[in-house]
């Protein structure tokens, strides 16, 4: 598809990156000379100088031929024009980056009357993200297919764990009990592995399970991870997503603790949420964090506005005794040396927001023609996890999955047969109109036929 | 350095070379004159020597290409091209010294035209044809071409373009490069066949058409006669060849925006190329009117004016009347002509139109801003403002351009022969990938008189002026080959 991204900062970079592997022909307009330059040199695409906004700039992008035009400019107000105006020169689908919270209110009328189809909010996004983290603290990461009837969760490995060190196939015989889930994958020291039935779980591998909620939970108990559901929360950091969080978890029964280091803000933030405690005070202060109470909260998320702050003090609250820890972190070169740290949850706005929109333009080409429902990038893009819907006809209709070939390097993760879950076995097969989760090593399939075939 | 990677493109490039060579082992085939084996030959170790160095080192996928390492590989690709496509003058026989097979195999690739070989009409018609498709491949680039058959080779392929397409930036037609070199091809593969038929037209047989089509397309110069296009001695052929070496120095991006549905218009409303046309205008008419007392008509003043001209500023190189003894005005508007050479983008080479356009609109203000010095100034080229940092750029670009010129010339003149206006012509006529200069390498002589050092200096001079002077400087220097 032709897709024009206007403004390449975190967020309009990652997703440019994302859309040239994903081979879509995709044009960058950014206003900054030096952006331009770090575009047209490390990613395959065309870049004009100029403001998205400007007509006669979409129009040299080639807006009227244009699929999709993502506005993700630091602006909003920027954004909402720039997507006006390529709708109106012809753009088909528009996506707008819009984080002021104030717009959220009239959002609706915003998006009838400037032809933006989808506006983004990235600090909401992010928000959004960090709930569903709360909500399952055993989790490093969850993502929902099948309009969320499964999920794929991911966990490290512990020493202690029931299921560590033995061959897949003799898990049910050797560990009784144990809630039958899928292992979709694992990573260890960087490279993706696809388990097969000798392949054997260590301590201080990122594994990915897949299922339903319910028997994922069910895992997790057995496992002895599962504890208390999370009451208190510390927040480090007074921005937009611990707003956002804040308005998110406190209906949810969730006790929140906000650390601000400026009085004015902190003074505001109280007015807006009356049942948050919000601490005036630096929150990286370890003195000050104990005086709060940090050695018994459930969670400890950091949102300032620096990374280095965000990790150190997460990995102290995390010695503290913290069951959960959640990191901010939008540089996207530290998220393997943070692997080895041993934090599990570190989330990016930039990843977040760029994922979401990627969603959106996987969605049109979906209508486009190609049969990919959903794609997820895993493990920093080296995984993907991606489900299709069996279409009448294809080959392996009805064919039980062991007299199938599999394609080396992916796997038949979990088959949705009439809104039930199906964990495949050799016996199971697949019928028409299932959805079917695939996961892969990045082979770049588009078509379940490349996968399953006699 | 990721010195895996630089070798494994380096590879592919030598692998493409061979496979290069095929069309000119079946013509020798066709002709059956004694190049057969030299050509079979050939193709073999072009081809063993590239595939293993394609395959053999196992780089990673994560592989990063730097800046740097694209410029590397731009230089030592073409060094490397050029010594491997002198192979079939070597076993053919045609040259018993590598130098001279070195110097026509770069002559060729960097479509200069400058030859030492001293030719006869007839003589073994597969070299003679891989002599002209080196003008072929070289001209649009052996990369962009590698980048059209293997857009996966590597992450980043936009510096290796980057590296070697000529003009100040590079202007992508599509988002992909990948497709960019397809489409870039496609076009060219176009224009080439048109001459080729238009050639046909003139009576030309398709062994002739071939050859000076594709010597025209690479504004190489070329031709298997030793007179030049004079030997056909026919108007319509020169008029052909005259509109399309003046077609293959325009930016082929304004074919493609001509193609994709803007007409003519994608012509005239880019500035590079209503100046060159203008220049190229200009000086035809100024040249016409010197040379009056010198021919019989008019016309035929016109007709070789025109021809001489648009194969001196498109770098091409054909020759169908000796310049050399024109009134001394229309001279030097030929070597005006050798200096400013065609567009960006375009298969010629010189300082380029652009470039020239730039460096008049600077001066112009420099003078400007002696009398009003606090005056903010922009450049414009297409109505939009030029990056001063580009600016700069192609200043020292002209600096060091004319400096390498100079210095060429000095080093050649180090062998003692012939006077100043040879060396100096000889060097700019190398650099600027015209083919034939002034004095004792004039349009009816060639280079055969120089020895070793002087066919060297002047086979570096051909990449220099190819690969528009940085990629070769940089492997000149001590940090191009650290490590890091």
């Amino acid at each position: 598809m032709r897709i024009i991204v206007i403004g390449a900062g975190k967020v309009g970079y990652t997703l440019a990156e994302h859309l040239t592997q994903e081979e879509h022909d995709v044009t960058v307009i950014d206003k900054n000379d030096d952006v331009i330059e770090r575009c047209s040199g490390s990613l395959d695409v065309i870049c004009i100088k100029g403001n998205g906004a400007n007509a006669k700039v979409l129009l040299e992008a080639g807006v009227e031929k244009a699929n999709i035009v993502i506005a993700s400019t630091e602006s909003d107000e920027s954004n909402m024009l720039a997507c006006l105006i390529a709708k109106r020169l012809g753009a088909q689908y528009t996506i707008a980056r819009i984080r002021d919270p104030e717009f959220n209110e009239s959002q609706t009328l915003l998006q009838n009357e400037l032809g933006i189809d989808v506006a983004i909010n990235p600090e909401r996004a992010t928000a959004l993200e960090i709930s569903r983290l709360l909500r399952y603290p055993f989790a490093g990461s969850i993502e929902s297919f099948a309009r969320g009837l499964v999920e794929m969760v991911e966990f490290r490995a512990q020493e202690k764990d029931a299921i560590v060190g033995i061959p897949m196939k003799d898990l049910a015989s050797k560990v009784p009990h144990l809630p039958r889930i899928l292992y979709a994958m694992v990573e260890r020291n960087n490279s993706v592995i696809i388990p097969d039935g000798n392949f054997a779980i260590l301590p201080g591998d990122k594994v990915f399970v897949s299922g339903d909620m319910v028997t994922i939970t069910e895992f997790f108990r057995f496992l002895g991870r599962y504890s208390q559901k999370i009451r208190s929360v510390m927040l480090l950091g007074g921005g937009r997503i611990s707003y956002y969080l804040s308005r998110l978890i406190v209906p949810m029964g969730i006790h929140v603790t906000l650390f601000e280091l400026d009085s004015q803000k902190a003074r505001r933030l109280s007015e807006l949420l009356p049942r948050v405690d919000v601490i005036y005070g630096d929150g990286t202060d370890q003195d000050l964090l104990q005086e709060q109470g940090l050695s018994q909260v459930d969670a400890f998320v950091s949102l300032s506005n620096r990374d280095e702050e965000n990790l150190m003090t997460a990995l102290y609250a995390s010695r503290s005794g913290v069951q959960k820890t959640i990191a901010k972190n939008s540089r996207m070169a530290y998220m393997d040396v943070l692997n080895d740290l041993g934090l599990d949850s570190v989330i990016s706005p930039q990843v977040i927001t760029s994922s979401t929109i990627l969603r959106y333009v996987r969605a049109r080409e979906n209508s486009n023609g190609t049969h990919i429902e959903r794609l997820y990038r895993l493990i920093d893009g080296n995984a993907e996890a991606i489900e299709f819907v069996a279409r009448k006809g294809d080959p392996y209709i009805g064919i039980p999955l062991k007299d199938l070939n599999t394609r080396k390097g992916s796997l038949v993760s979990v088959i949705v047969h009439q809104g039930k879950i199906i964990i495949p076995f050799g016996k199971d097969h697949i019928e028409e109109g299932d959805h079917v989760i695939i996961v892969s090593r990045n082979l770049g399939i588009s078509d379940l036929n490349e996968v399953l075939y006699r | 350095m990721n010195r895996k990677l630089i070798v494994r493109v380096l590879g592919a490039i030598l692998a493409i070379e061979g496979l290069a060579m095929i069309p000119s082992f079946l013509i020798s085939l066709y002709f059956r004159d004694g190049d057969t084996a030299a050509l079979g030959y050939s193709i073999l170790i072009t081809i063993a020597v590239g595939a293993a160095m394609y395959l053999i080192p196992k780089s990673d996928k994560k592989s990063y290409l730097r800046l740097k390492e694209g410029f590397i590989i731009v230089a030592l690709g073409w060094i490397l091209m050029s010594a491997f496509g002198a192979i079939p003058y070597m076993l053919s026989g045609m040259f018993t010294h590598f130098d001279s097979a070195f110097f026509e195999s770069v002559s060729g690739f960097t479509t200069t035209g400058a030859s030492v070989f001293e030719g006869f009409e007839n003589y073994m018609h597969g070299v003679v044809f891989w002599r002209a498709t080196t003008h072929w491949i070289g001209g649009m680039g052996v990369l962009v071409l590698t980048l059209a058959l293997l857009p996966k080779l590597t992450g980043r392929t936009a510096h290796l373009v980057k590296a070697e397409s000529p003009g100040p930036s590079l202007s992508k037609l599509v988002p992909k490069t990948g497709q960019t070199a397809k489409i870039l091809y496609r076009i060219y593969i176009l224009l080439t066949l048109l001459e080729f038929i238009a050639l046909l037209f003139c009576g030309l047989s398709p062994y002739d058409a071939a050859v000076h089509a594709f010597a025209t397309a690479g504004t190489g110069g070329f031709s298997n006669y030793g007179s030049s296009v004079a030997a056909f001695d026919s108007v319509p052929v020169d008029i052909v060849i005259t509109v399309f070496m003046f077609m293959f120095g325009i930016n082929f991006a304004l074919y493609y925006k001509f193609l994709i549905g803007e007409r003519f218009k994608a012509f005239w409303r880019d500035e590079e190329f209503r100046t060159y046309f203008f220049i190229a205008i200009s000086f035809t008419l100024a040249i016409t009117l010197f040379n009056l007392p010198y021919y019989e008509s008019f016309f035929t003043s016109l007709r070789y004016s025109s021809f001489q001209l648009s194969s001196i500023i498109s770098t091409t190189g054909f020759v169908t009347a000796d310049y050399s003894r024109w009134p001394v005005a229309s001279q030097f508007l030929i070597i005006l002509a050798m200096f400013i050479g065609s567009c960006a983008g375009s298969t010629a080479g010189g300082i380029k139109v652009i470039r020239v356009k730039m460096l008049m609109k600077l001066s112009r203000r420099n003078v400007l801003a002696a009398g009003r010095p606090k005056k903010v100034d922009v450049i414009r080229i297409d109505k939009k403002a030029v990056d001063e940092n580009i600016v700069s750029q192609v200043a020292q670009f002209a600096v060091m351009y004319i400096a390498l010129v100079l210095i060429g010339g000095f080093l050649i003149s180090l062998e003692g022969k012939y006077d100043i206006i040879t060396n100096l012509t000889a060097s700019l006529t190398c650099v600027s990938n015209v083919g034939p200069g002034f004095g004792s390498v004039g349009p009816v002589d060639n280079f055969v008189g120089y020895g070793v050092w002087g066919k060297s200096v002047l086979s570096l001079l051909m990449l220099f002026g190819r690969l528009e002077l940085l990629p070769m400087f940089i492997l000149f220097t001590r940090s191009a080959w650290h490590k890091y």
